[in-house]
Protein backbone atom coordinates (compact mmCIF):
# COMPACT_ATOMS: atom_id res chain seq x y z
CA UNK A 1 0.00 0.00 0.00
CA UNK A 2 1.35 3.34 -1.08
CA UNK A 3 0.50 7.04 -0.65
CA UNK A 4 -1.50 6.68 -4.29
CA UNK A 5 -3.77 4.10 -3.03
CA UNK A 6 -5.32 5.72 -0.50
CA UNK A 7 -5.47 8.94 -2.52
CA UNK A 8 -6.95 7.07 -5.28
CA UNK A 9 -9.45 5.80 -2.66
CA UNK A 10 -10.34 9.25 -1.65
CA UNK A 11 -10.60 10.63 -4.76
CA UNK A 12 -13.25 8.33 -6.13
CA UNK A 13 -15.13 8.88 -2.52
CA UNK A 14 -15.37 12.05 -2.90
CA UNK A 15 -16.39 12.15 -7.06
CA UNK A 16 -19.03 9.24 -6.06
CA UNK A 17 -20.30 11.84 -3.38
CA UNK A 18 -20.85 14.98 -5.45
CA UNK A 19 -21.96 12.66 -7.75
CA UNK A 20 -24.70 11.58 -4.95
CA UNK A 21 -25.18 14.60 -3.73
CA UNK A 22 -26.22 16.42 -7.23
CA UNK A 23 -28.22 13.57 -8.77
CA UNK A 24 -30.37 11.91 -5.40
CA UNK A 25 -34.24 13.55 -5.58
CA UNK A 26 -34.39 11.91 -1.56
CA UNK A 27 -33.10 14.71 1.16
CA UNK A 28 -31.62 11.69 2.79
CA UNK A 29 -29.54 10.34 -0.42
CA UNK A 30 -28.12 13.98 -1.01
CA UNK A 31 -26.99 13.88 2.94
CA UNK A 32 -25.16 10.86 2.30
CA UNK A 33 -23.60 11.84 -0.54
CA UNK A 34 -22.41 14.72 1.37
CA UNK A 35 -20.77 12.52 4.22
CA UNK A 36 -18.88 10.42 1.55
CA UNK A 37 -17.25 13.93 0.61
CA UNK A 38 -16.66 14.27 4.41
CA UNK A 39 -14.85 11.19 4.65
CA UNK A 40 -12.89 11.40 1.58
CA UNK A 41 -10.92 14.14 2.94
CA UNK A 42 -10.73 12.32 6.22
CA UNK A 43 -8.93 8.99 4.38
CA UNK A 44 -6.45 11.95 2.60
CA UNK A 45 -5.42 13.37 6.41
CA UNK A 46 -4.96 10.31 7.50
CA UNK A 47 -3.17 9.32 4.33
CA UNK A 48 -1.47 12.61 4.08
CA UNK A 49 -0.14 11.85 7.97
CA UNK A 50 1.20 8.81 7.63
CA UNK A 51 3.23 8.68 4.35
CA UNK A 52 4.17 12.68 3.94
CA UNK A 53 4.24 14.27 7.55
CA UNK A 54 4.75 11.47 9.71
CA UNK A 55 6.10 13.68 12.81
CA UNK A 56 3.65 15.20 14.33
CA UNK A 57 -0.27 14.10 14.58
CA UNK A 58 -2.05 17.25 12.90
CA UNK A 59 -4.02 15.58 10.15
CA UNK A 60 -5.26 13.08 12.28
CA UNK A 61 -6.41 15.31 14.89
CA UNK A 62 -8.12 17.72 11.94
CA UNK A 63 -9.64 14.44 10.80
CA UNK A 64 -11.50 13.80 14.39
CA UNK A 65 -12.75 17.38 14.33
CA UNK A 66 -14.22 17.24 10.62
CA UNK A 67 -15.81 13.92 11.91
CA UNK A 68 -17.49 15.47 14.91
CA UNK A 69 -18.70 18.71 12.82
CA UNK A 70 -19.89 16.58 10.44
CA UNK A 71 -22.55 14.82 12.94
CA UNK A 72 -23.62 18.10 14.14
CA UNK A 73 -24.29 18.94 11.00
CA UNK A 74 -25.94 16.27 9.81
CA UNK A 75 -28.35 16.10 13.53
CA UNK A 76 -29.38 19.51 12.19
CA UNK A 77 -29.94 18.42 8.54
CA UNK A 78 -32.18 15.38 9.54
CA UNK A 79 -33.84 17.68 12.22
CA UNK A 80 -35.37 19.66 9.13
CA UNK A 81 -36.25 17.18 7.05
CA UNK A 82 -38.54 16.22 10.06
CA UNK A 83 -40.02 19.49 10.54
CA UNK A 84 -40.67 19.72 6.25
CA UNK A 85 -42.08 15.86 6.51
CA UNK A 86 -44.68 16.71 9.31
CA UNK A 87 -45.60 19.46 7.37
CA UNK A 88 -45.84 18.21 3.81
CA UNK A 89 -45.20 14.25 4.00
CA UNK A 90 -42.61 14.11 1.55
CA UNK A 91 -38.21 13.81 1.47
CA UNK A 92 -37.71 14.04 -2.35
CA UNK A 93 -36.13 17.79 -2.65
CA UNK A 94 -38.22 18.67 -5.87
CA UNK A 95 -41.59 18.66 -3.84
CA UNK A 96 -39.68 21.77 -1.84
CA UNK A 97 -41.10 24.30 -4.39
CA UNK A 98 -42.86 26.88 -2.64
CA UNK A 99 -40.17 29.84 -2.52
CA UNK A 100 -39.40 30.29 -6.15
CA UNK A 101 -38.30 33.42 -8.73
CA UNK B 1 -1.74 30.49 27.23
CA UNK B 2 -0.30 33.28 27.84
CA UNK B 3 -2.24 35.68 26.01
CA UNK B 4 -5.46 33.48 26.05
CA UNK B 5 -6.68 37.31 27.45
CA UNK B 6 -7.11 38.41 23.90
CA UNK B 7 -9.95 36.01 23.65
CA UNK B 8 -11.80 36.77 26.32
CA UNK B 9 -15.00 38.69 24.58
CA UNK B 10 -15.49 35.11 22.69
CA UNK B 11 -15.21 32.89 25.93
CA UNK B 12 -17.01 35.53 27.49
CA UNK B 13 -20.07 35.57 24.94
CA UNK B 14 -20.17 32.05 24.40
CA UNK B 15 -20.62 31.28 28.12
CA UNK B 16 -23.43 33.65 28.21
CA UNK B 17 -25.35 32.15 25.21
CA UNK B 18 -25.45 29.00 26.78
CA UNK B 19 -26.53 30.49 29.83
CA UNK B 20 -29.33 32.05 27.60
CA UNK B 21 -29.91 28.63 26.33
CA UNK B 22 -30.30 27.36 29.69
CA UNK B 23 -32.54 29.88 31.19
CA UNK B 24 -34.95 29.09 28.22
CA UNK B 25 -36.50 25.95 29.87
CA UNK B 26 -37.05 27.60 33.24
CA UNK B 27 -38.25 31.55 32.32
CA UNK B 28 -42.25 30.94 31.56
CA UNK B 29 -43.41 31.60 27.99
CA UNK B 30 -45.10 34.84 28.53
CA UNK B 31 -41.99 36.29 29.80
CA UNK B 32 -39.62 35.29 26.61
CA UNK B 33 -39.12 38.50 25.94
CA UNK B 34 -36.99 39.08 28.81
CA UNK B 35 -34.46 36.71 27.15
CA UNK B 36 -34.48 38.89 24.41
CA UNK B 37 -33.22 41.85 26.69
CA UNK B 38 -30.57 39.74 27.83
CA UNK B 39 -28.89 39.15 24.61
CA UNK B 40 -29.15 42.49 24.18
CA UNK B 41 -27.81 43.39 27.11
CA UNK B 42 -25.00 40.91 26.52
CA UNK B 43 -24.15 41.65 23.39
CA UNK B 44 -23.42 45.33 24.07
CA UNK B 45 -21.12 44.88 26.87
CA UNK B 46 -19.31 42.46 24.70
CA UNK B 47 -19.38 45.62 22.22
CA UNK B 48 -18.48 47.76 24.86
CA UNK B 49 -15.34 45.66 26.13
CA UNK B 50 -14.41 45.65 22.52
CA UNK B 51 -14.65 48.80 21.61
CA UNK B 52 -12.35 49.47 25.14
CA UNK B 53 -10.11 47.11 23.17
CA UNK B 54 -10.28 48.81 19.69
CA UNK B 55 -9.54 52.59 21.47
CA UNK B 56 -6.13 50.96 22.30
CA UNK B 57 -5.19 48.50 19.23
CA UNK B 58 -1.34 49.10 20.24
CA UNK B 59 -1.81 47.43 23.66
CA UNK B 60 -4.76 44.91 22.87
CA UNK B 61 -3.14 42.42 20.17
CA UNK B 62 -1.12 38.91 19.75
CA UNK B 63 -0.86 35.72 17.94
CA UNK B 64 -1.91 32.32 19.19
CA UNK B 65 -0.85 29.69 16.70
CA UNK B 66 -4.06 29.47 15.52
CA UNK B 67 -5.64 32.92 15.74
CA UNK B 68 -4.40 36.18 15.69
CA UNK B 69 -6.32 39.92 17.54
CA UNK B 70 -5.46 42.62 15.33
CA UNK B 71 -6.70 45.65 14.48
CA UNK B 72 -8.79 44.72 11.27
CA UNK B 73 -10.63 41.72 13.90
CA UNK B 74 -11.03 44.03 16.22
CA UNK B 75 -12.62 46.09 13.63
CA UNK B 76 -14.68 43.61 12.38
CA UNK B 77 -15.46 41.77 15.50
CA UNK B 78 -16.83 45.58 16.42
CA UNK B 79 -18.94 45.48 12.87
CA UNK B 80 -20.41 41.77 14.08
CA UNK B 81 -21.47 42.64 16.73
CA UNK B 82 -23.17 45.40 16.00
CA UNK B 83 -25.17 43.81 13.69
CA UNK B 84 -25.91 41.63 16.53
CA UNK B 85 -27.49 43.56 18.85
CA UNK B 86 -29.49 45.50 16.13
CA UNK B 87 -30.67 42.53 14.84
CA UNK B 88 -31.52 41.57 18.46
CA UNK B 89 -33.08 44.68 18.72
CA UNK B 90 -35.57 43.89 15.91
CA UNK B 91 -36.62 40.82 16.93
CA UNK B 92 -38.34 42.25 19.57
CA UNK B 93 -40.73 44.06 17.71
CA UNK B 94 -41.12 41.07 15.14
CA UNK B 95 -44.41 39.61 14.63
CA UNK B 96 -44.57 38.12 10.55
CA UNK B 97 -46.57 38.92 7.84
CA UNK B 98 -50.20 40.24 9.19
CA UNK B 99 -52.28 36.96 7.26
CA UNK B 100 -49.68 34.34 8.78
CA UNK B 101 -48.12 35.92 12.18
CA UNK B 102 -45.29 33.11 12.48
CA UNK B 103 -42.93 35.02 14.34
CA UNK B 104 -41.48 32.55 17.01
CA UNK B 105 -43.45 32.69 20.35
CA UNK B 106 -41.38 29.84 22.03
CA UNK B 107 -37.82 29.47 22.76
CA UNK B 108 -37.04 32.68 22.48
CA UNK B 109 -33.79 32.06 24.83
CA UNK B 110 -32.68 29.65 22.44
CA UNK B 111 -32.74 32.01 20.17
CA UNK B 112 -30.96 34.83 21.27
CA UNK B 113 -28.24 32.31 22.42
CA UNK B 114 -27.99 31.08 18.83
CA UNK B 115 -27.55 34.32 17.19
CA UNK B 116 -24.91 35.50 20.18
CA UNK B 117 -23.31 31.29 19.04
CA UNK B 118 -22.94 32.02 15.57
CA UNK B 119 -21.10 36.05 16.37
CA UNK B 120 -19.44 34.12 18.05
CA UNK B 121 -18.44 31.73 15.30
CA UNK B 122 -17.77 35.05 13.28
CA UNK B 123 -15.51 36.46 15.84
CA UNK B 124 -13.28 33.58 15.81
CA UNK B 125 -13.74 33.27 11.88
CA UNK B 126 -12.11 37.35 11.20
CA UNK B 127 -9.53 36.41 13.31
CA UNK B 128 -7.97 32.66 12.43
CA UNK B 129 -5.00 31.95 10.48
CA UNK B 130 -4.93 28.68 10.59
CA UNK B 131 -7.19 26.27 7.85
CA UNK B 132 -8.37 24.46 11.11
CA UNK B 133 -10.36 26.91 13.05
CA UNK B 134 -11.58 28.69 9.76
CA UNK B 135 -13.37 25.51 9.09
CA UNK B 136 -14.63 24.90 12.96
CA UNK B 137 -15.48 28.43 13.11
CA UNK B 138 -17.17 28.78 10.03
CA UNK B 139 -19.15 25.24 10.52
CA UNK B 140 -20.47 27.02 14.37
CA UNK B 141 -22.11 30.08 11.38
CA UNK B 142 -23.32 27.54 9.42
CA UNK B 143 -25.24 25.28 11.85
CA UNK B 144 -26.46 28.06 13.95
CA UNK B 145 -27.48 29.62 10.69
CA UNK B 146 -29.36 27.00 9.67
CA UNK B 147 -31.49 26.61 12.58
CA UNK B 148 -32.19 30.24 12.57
CA UNK B 149 -33.12 30.78 9.38
CA UNK B 150 -35.48 27.44 9.99
CA UNK B 151 -36.87 29.10 13.25
CA UNK B 152 -40.59 29.23 12.74
CA UNK B 153 -40.71 25.21 12.72
CA UNK B 154 -44.59 25.81 11.51
CA UNK B 155 -43.76 28.09 8.66
CA UNK B 156 -42.86 26.13 5.54
CA UNK B 157 -41.74 28.41 3.61
CA UNK B 158 -39.12 28.89 6.84
CA UNK B 159 -37.98 25.27 7.10
CA UNK B 160 -37.85 25.05 3.19
CA UNK B 161 -35.17 27.68 2.95
CA UNK B 162 -33.67 26.48 5.94
CA UNK B 163 -33.39 23.04 3.82
CA UNK B 164 -31.66 24.34 0.67
CA UNK B 165 -29.59 26.49 2.91
CA UNK B 166 -28.34 24.08 4.84
CA UNK B 167 -27.75 21.14 1.62
CA UNK B 168 -26.12 23.72 -0.38
CA UNK B 169 -24.37 24.89 2.72
CA UNK B 170 -23.00 21.23 3.98
CA UNK B 171 -22.14 20.64 0.40
CA UNK B 172 -19.55 23.66 -0.04
CA UNK B 173 -17.90 23.11 3.36
CA UNK B 174 -17.35 19.14 2.66
CA UNK B 175 -15.73 20.48 -0.83
CA UNK B 176 -13.83 23.34 1.73
CA UNK B 177 -12.76 20.43 4.04
CA UNK B 178 -10.92 18.71 0.60
CA UNK B 179 -9.48 21.50 0.05
CA UNK B 180 -7.77 21.93 3.19
CA UNK B 181 -7.01 18.08 3.10
CA UNK B 182 -5.19 18.76 -0.21
CA UNK B 183 -3.44 22.51 1.69
CA UNK B 184 -2.26 20.27 4.37
CA UNK B 185 -0.69 17.07 2.56
CA UNK B 186 1.08 20.22 0.05
CA UNK B 187 2.15 21.59 3.60
CA UNK B 188 2.47 19.43 6.03
CA UNK B 189 0.29 21.95 8.55
CA UNK B 190 -2.94 23.76 8.37
CA UNK B 191 -1.67 27.03 10.01
CA UNK B 192 -1.55 29.45 7.26
CA UNK B 193 1.35 31.65 8.58
CA UNK B 194 5.36 30.49 8.19
CA UNK B 195 4.47 28.48 4.65
CA UNK B 196 7.10 29.42 2.21
CA UNK B 197 6.41 26.89 -0.76
CA UNK B 198 2.94 27.49 -1.94
CA UNK B 199 3.70 26.91 -5.77
CA UNK B 200 2.52 23.52 -7.13
CA UNK B 201 -1.07 22.10 -8.26
CA UNK B 202 -2.12 20.52 -4.80
CA UNK B 203 -1.65 24.22 -3.44
CA UNK B 204 -3.59 26.12 -6.06
CA UNK B 205 -6.21 23.13 -6.21
CA UNK B 206 -6.29 23.59 -2.36
CA UNK B 207 -7.57 27.20 -2.39
CA UNK B 208 -9.97 26.94 -5.42
CA UNK B 209 -11.92 24.40 -2.93
CA UNK B 210 -11.08 26.79 0.15
CA UNK B 211 -12.71 29.91 -1.73
CA UNK B 212 -15.52 27.87 -2.13
CA UNK B 213 -16.23 27.37 1.18
CA UNK B 214 -16.07 31.45 1.86
CA UNK B 215 -17.74 31.66 -1.55
CA UNK B 216 -21.14 30.02 -0.38
CA UNK B 217 -21.16 32.22 2.91
CA UNK B 218 -20.55 35.59 1.27
CA UNK B 219 -22.54 34.47 -1.07
CA UNK B 220 -20.15 34.84 -3.88
CA UNK B 221 -21.94 33.94 -7.46
CA UNK B 222 -21.83 30.86 -8.37
CA UNK B 223 -22.68 29.57 -5.02
CA UNK B 224 -25.54 32.18 -4.57
CA UNK B 225 -28.48 29.70 -5.06
CA UNK B 226 -29.52 29.37 -1.74
CA UNK B 227 -29.76 33.24 -1.06
CA UNK B 228 -32.63 34.15 -2.24
CA UNK B 229 -34.79 31.29 -0.60
CA UNK B 230 -33.35 31.15 2.77
CA UNK B 231 -33.46 34.60 3.11
CA UNK B 232 -37.00 35.01 1.93
CA UNK B 233 -38.09 31.64 4.26
CA UNK B 234 -36.60 33.26 7.52
CA UNK B 235 -37.63 35.40 10.31
CA UNK B 236 -36.91 38.54 8.72
CA UNK B 237 -34.37 39.50 11.70
CA UNK B 238 -32.41 36.62 11.24
CA UNK B 239 -32.56 37.68 7.48
CA UNK B 240 -31.44 41.49 8.40
CA UNK B 241 -28.57 39.19 10.53
CA UNK B 242 -27.54 37.05 7.72
CA UNK B 243 -27.51 39.01 5.06
CA UNK B 244 -24.57 41.23 7.02
CA UNK B 245 -22.84 39.29 9.40
CA UNK B 246 -21.77 36.04 8.26
CA UNK B 247 -21.19 37.57 4.62
CA UNK B 248 -18.91 40.48 6.31
CA UNK B 249 -17.16 38.04 8.46
CA UNK B 250 -16.39 35.69 5.29
CA UNK B 251 -15.06 38.43 3.58
CA UNK B 252 -12.86 39.54 6.44
CA UNK B 253 -11.97 36.35 6.60
CA UNK B 254 -11.01 35.51 3.01
CA UNK B 255 -9.43 38.44 2.67
CA UNK B 256 -6.75 37.21 5.73
CA UNK B 257 -6.76 33.78 4.52
CA UNK B 258 -5.86 35.31 0.89
CA UNK B 259 -3.21 37.66 1.79
CA UNK B 260 -1.24 34.30 3.03
CA UNK B 261 -2.61 31.97 0.41
CA UNK B 262 -0.97 32.68 -2.70
CA UNK B 263 -0.80 29.67 -4.93
CA UNK B 264 2.21 30.62 -7.23
CA UNK B 265 -0.16 28.75 -10.31
CA UNK B 266 -3.09 31.15 -9.78
CA UNK B 267 -3.69 34.37 -10.38
CA UNK B 268 -5.47 34.99 -7.76
CA UNK B 269 -6.62 39.02 -8.23
CA UNK B 270 -7.96 38.20 -11.77
CA UNK B 271 -9.94 35.56 -10.46
CA UNK B 272 -11.65 37.62 -7.50
CA UNK B 273 -12.34 40.28 -10.19
CA UNK B 274 -13.63 37.65 -12.30
CA UNK B 275 -16.04 36.62 -9.22
CA UNK B 276 -16.70 40.25 -8.73
CA UNK B 277 -18.14 41.39 -12.03
CA UNK B 278 -20.42 38.08 -11.97
CA UNK B 279 -21.59 38.22 -8.50
CA UNK B 280 -22.48 42.07 -9.10
CA UNK B 281 -24.31 41.25 -11.90
CA UNK B 282 -26.13 38.40 -11.39
CA UNK B 283 -27.78 40.25 -8.15
CA UNK B 284 -28.43 43.38 -9.69
CA UNK B 285 -30.04 41.80 -13.06
CA UNK B 286 -31.70 39.07 -10.96
CA UNK B 287 -32.93 42.04 -8.27
CA UNK B 288 -35.11 43.94 -11.08
CA UNK B 289 -37.50 41.44 -12.17
CA UNK B 290 -38.39 40.77 -7.84
CA UNK B 291 -41.87 41.57 -6.28
CA UNK B 292 -41.32 40.50 -3.13
CA UNK B 293 -38.89 43.00 -0.77
CA UNK B 294 -37.33 40.44 1.17
CA UNK B 295 -36.17 38.63 -2.03
CA UNK B 296 -35.03 41.79 -3.73
CA UNK B 297 -33.12 42.69 -0.64
CA UNK B 298 -31.91 39.43 -0.86
CA UNK B 299 -30.80 39.74 -4.42
CA UNK B 300 -29.19 43.47 -3.91
CA UNK B 301 -27.16 41.74 -0.64
CA UNK B 302 -25.64 39.56 -3.21
CA UNK B 303 -24.42 42.30 -5.52
CA UNK B 304 -23.23 44.28 -2.68
CA UNK B 305 -21.48 41.27 -1.91
CA UNK B 306 -19.91 42.17 -5.60
CA UNK B 307 -19.03 45.32 -5.10
CA UNK B 308 -17.04 44.56 -1.73
CA UNK B 309 -15.27 41.78 -3.95
CA UNK B 310 -13.83 44.32 -5.97
CA UNK B 311 -11.90 45.93 -3.33
CA UNK B 312 -9.90 42.36 -3.61
CA UNK B 313 -7.50 42.95 -6.53
CA UNK B 314 -5.45 44.85 -4.47
CA UNK B 315 -5.15 43.17 -1.03
CA UNK B 316 -1.83 45.12 -0.71
CA UNK B 317 -2.66 48.62 -1.26
CA UNK B 318 -6.39 50.60 -0.34
CA UNK B 319 -8.18 47.51 -1.36
CA UNK B 320 -8.16 45.99 2.63
CA UNK B 321 -9.63 49.82 3.48
CA UNK B 322 -12.12 50.00 0.92
CA UNK B 323 -13.58 46.51 2.23
CA UNK B 324 -13.44 47.68 6.13
CA UNK B 325 -15.09 50.89 4.85
CA UNK B 326 -17.56 48.94 2.67
CA UNK B 327 -18.56 46.99 5.58
CA UNK B 328 -19.01 49.63 7.74
CA UNK B 329 -21.65 51.55 5.42
CA UNK B 330 -23.60 48.36 4.33
CA UNK B 331 -24.24 47.34 8.28
CA UNK B 332 -26.50 50.69 8.58
CA UNK B 333 -28.28 51.20 5.28
CA UNK B 334 -28.96 47.31 5.18
CA UNK B 335 -30.50 46.97 8.68
CA UNK B 336 -32.22 50.41 7.95
CA UNK B 337 -33.69 48.97 4.86
CA UNK B 338 -34.91 45.62 6.34
CA UNK B 339 -36.18 47.91 9.36
CA UNK B 340 -38.83 49.42 6.90
CA UNK B 341 -39.00 46.19 5.58
CA UNK B 342 -40.10 44.46 9.02
CA UNK B 343 -42.18 47.53 9.73
CA UNK B 344 -44.65 47.08 6.78
CA UNK B 345 -44.06 43.06 7.22
CA UNK B 346 -45.75 43.47 10.55
CA UNK B 347 -48.92 45.35 9.40
CA UNK B 348 -49.38 44.00 5.94
CA UNK B 349 -46.98 41.46 4.10
CA UNK B 350 -43.55 41.67 2.56
CA UNK B 351 -44.76 41.98 -1.49
CA UNK B 352 -44.48 45.27 -3.13
CA UNK B 353 -47.77 46.39 -2.88
CA UNK B 354 -48.13 46.92 0.63
CA UNK B 355 -45.55 49.58 -0.14
CA UNK B 356 -48.10 51.72 -2.39
CA UNK B 357 -48.44 55.18 -1.03
CA UNK B 358 -46.34 55.23 2.07
CA UNK B 359 -45.46 58.67 2.13
CA UNK B 360 -49.19 59.83 2.39
CA UNK B 361 -49.37 57.78 5.52
CA UNK B 362 -45.62 58.22 7.34
CA UNK B 363 -44.03 60.60 5.36
CA UNK B 364 -40.72 60.35 7.75
CA UNK B 365 -40.63 56.63 7.24
CA UNK B 366 -40.48 56.71 3.99
CA UNK B 367 -38.49 59.26 3.02
CA UNK B 368 -35.45 57.41 5.32
CA UNK B 369 -36.71 54.20 3.69
CA UNK B 370 -36.00 56.12 0.34
CA UNK B 371 -32.57 57.23 1.90
CA UNK B 372 -31.45 54.35 2.90
CA UNK B 373 -32.07 52.51 -0.92
CA UNK B 374 -30.33 55.49 -2.09
CA UNK B 375 -27.49 54.81 -0.01
CA UNK B 376 -27.01 51.01 -1.09
CA UNK B 377 -27.66 52.27 -5.14
CA UNK B 378 -24.32 54.34 -4.34
CA UNK B 379 -25.82 57.81 -4.64
CA UNK B 380 -24.38 60.83 -2.38
CA UNK B 381 -24.14 62.36 0.33
CA UNK B 382 -24.60 58.91 2.01
CA UNK B 383 -22.64 56.53 3.25
CA UNK B 384 -22.80 54.22 0.66
CA UNK B 385 -21.51 56.46 -2.02
CA UNK B 386 -18.25 56.86 0.32
CA UNK B 387 -18.19 53.18 0.44
CA UNK B 388 -18.43 52.57 -3.39
CA UNK B 389 -16.08 55.58 -4.11
CA UNK B 390 -12.92 53.61 -1.81
CA UNK B 391 -14.10 49.76 -4.04
CA UNK B 392 -14.01 51.53 -7.50
CA UNK B 393 -10.77 53.41 -6.16
CA UNK B 394 -9.11 50.38 -5.49
CA UNK B 395 -9.63 48.84 -8.60
CA UNK B 396 -8.29 51.97 -10.46
CA UNK B 397 -5.22 51.44 -8.33
CA UNK B 398 -4.83 47.95 -9.07
CA UNK B 399 -5.48 48.40 -12.73
CA UNK B 400 -8.66 46.96 -13.27
CA UNK B 401 -10.35 49.71 -14.90
CA UNK B 402 -12.53 47.40 -17.04
CA UNK B 403 -13.63 46.07 -13.29
CA UNK B 404 -14.58 49.43 -12.28
CA UNK B 405 -16.68 50.64 -15.47
CA UNK B 406 -18.66 47.18 -14.57
CA UNK B 407 -18.93 47.87 -11.13
CA UNK B 408 -20.31 51.84 -12.31
CA UNK B 409 -22.75 50.07 -14.71
CA UNK B 410 -24.12 47.82 -12.23
CA UNK B 411 -24.71 50.87 -9.60
CA UNK B 412 -26.72 52.11 -12.30
CA UNK B 413 -28.60 49.28 -13.20
CA UNK B 414 -29.41 48.62 -9.62
CA UNK B 415 -30.34 52.29 -8.69
CA UNK B 416 -33.57 51.29 -11.39
CA UNK B 417 -35.36 48.24 -8.93
CA UNK B 418 -34.08 50.53 -5.65
CA UNK B 419 -35.81 53.39 -6.95
CA UNK B 420 -38.95 51.43 -7.89
CA UNK B 421 -39.84 50.49 -4.31
CA UNK B 422 -39.38 54.28 -3.76
CA UNK B 423 -41.86 55.03 -6.70
CA UNK B 424 -44.58 52.57 -4.76
CA UNK B 425 -44.19 54.68 -1.79
CA UNK B 426 -44.21 58.04 -3.30
CA UNK B 427 -46.38 57.69 -5.72
CA UNK B 428 -48.61 55.53 -5.95
CA UNK B 429 -51.99 55.54 -4.25
CA UNK B 430 -52.33 54.68 -0.53
CA UNK B 431 -54.56 51.60 0.55
CA UNK B 432 -54.57 52.59 3.88
CA UNK B 433 -55.34 55.67 5.56
CA UNK B 434 -53.86 55.84 8.84
CA UNK B 435 -50.37 56.53 9.35
CA UNK B 436 -47.92 53.17 9.88
CA UNK B 437 -47.98 52.08 13.19
CA UNK B 438 -44.55 50.12 15.00
CA UNK B 439 -43.31 49.67 18.19
CA UNK B 440 -40.85 51.47 19.89
CA UNK B 441 -37.73 48.89 19.34
CA UNK B 442 -38.41 49.00 15.56
CA UNK B 443 -38.03 53.09 16.09
CA UNK B 444 -34.83 53.46 17.65
CA UNK B 445 -33.24 50.69 15.11
CA UNK B 446 -34.03 52.98 12.48
CA UNK B 447 -32.94 56.03 14.24
CA UNK B 448 -29.74 54.30 14.85
CA UNK B 449 -29.44 53.45 11.35
CA UNK B 450 -30.29 56.35 9.82
CA UNK B 451 -28.15 58.78 12.42
CA UNK B 452 -25.35 56.22 11.01
CA UNK B 453 -25.78 56.17 6.88
CA UNK B 454 -25.92 60.04 7.29
CA UNK B 455 -22.89 60.72 9.85
CA UNK B 456 -20.73 58.51 7.58
CA UNK B 457 -22.39 60.09 4.41
CA UNK B 458 -21.41 63.62 5.81
CA UNK B 459 -18.73 63.42 8.08
CA UNK B 460 -16.51 59.75 6.76
CA UNK B 461 -13.09 61.60 8.06
CA UNK B 462 -13.13 59.91 11.57
CA UNK B 463 -14.67 56.16 9.86
CA UNK B 464 -11.73 56.59 6.98
CA UNK B 465 -9.13 57.31 9.35
CA UNK B 466 -10.24 54.59 11.99
CA UNK B 467 -10.29 52.00 8.61
CA UNK B 468 -7.10 52.96 7.61
CA UNK B 469 -5.60 52.18 11.32
CA UNK B 470 -7.65 48.69 10.97
CA UNK B 471 -6.41 47.65 7.62
CA UNK B 472 -3.08 46.83 9.51
CA UNK B 473 -2.91 42.96 10.05
CA UNK B 474 -0.39 41.26 12.28
CA UNK B 475 0.42 38.54 10.32
CA UNK B 476 1.72 40.73 7.53
CA UNK B 477 3.57 42.63 10.17
CA UNK B 478 5.41 39.39 11.82
CA UNK B 479 5.78 38.49 7.94
CA UNK B 480 7.80 41.84 7.71
CA UNK B 481 9.77 40.71 11.05
CA UNK B 482 10.21 37.24 10.15
CA UNK B 483 12.48 38.75 6.78
CA UNK B 484 13.99 40.99 8.90
CA UNK B 485 15.51 38.85 11.47
CA UNK B 486 14.66 35.28 11.46
CA UNK B 487 14.37 33.20 13.21
CA UNK B 488 11.63 34.92 15.20
CA UNK B 489 10.00 33.60 18.30
CA UNK B 490 6.41 32.18 17.35
CA UNK B 491 4.22 33.17 20.41
CA UNK B 492 3.16 30.53 22.83
CA UNK B 493 0.34 28.37 21.85
CA UNK B 494 -3.27 30.13 22.40
CA UNK B 495 -5.54 27.87 22.87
Amino acid sequence: MTLYHYLAVSAALFCIGIFGALTRRNVIGILMGIELMFNAANINLAAFNRFLHPNAVVGQSVSLFIITVAAAEVVVGLALVLAIYRNIQTIYAEDYNLLKG
Amino acid sequence: MVNLKLLSPEIFLSVLALILMLADLWVPRKHGKLLFHLGIAFSAAGLLSLGMAYSDPANYQGMGTSWVVDPMGLFFKVIVLITTLLSLLLSLDYAGEASARTAPTRHLGTFAGLVLLCSVGMMLLVSSVDLLLVFLSLELVSITSFILSGFERTNLKSSEGAMKYFLIGAFSSAVMVFGISLYYGATGTTSLIGVRDQSGTLVGLASLMILVGFGFKASVAPFHLWVPDAYEGAPTPVTTYLSIAPKVAALAAMLRVFLQLMPGDIDMPRLFACLAALTMTVGNFTALFQTNVKRLLAYSSIAQAGYILIAFVSPGGLGKEAVLMYALAYVFMNVGAFTVAIMIGNEDSYELEAYDGLASRSFGVSLLMAFFLLSLAGIPPTAGFIAKFYVFAAAIEAKYYWLAIVGVLNSVVSVYYYLRIAYHMFFMPARKREPLSAGFYLYSGLAVAAFCVVFIGLYPDPFIASAKISSATLTEAARSVKTALSPVSVPARGG
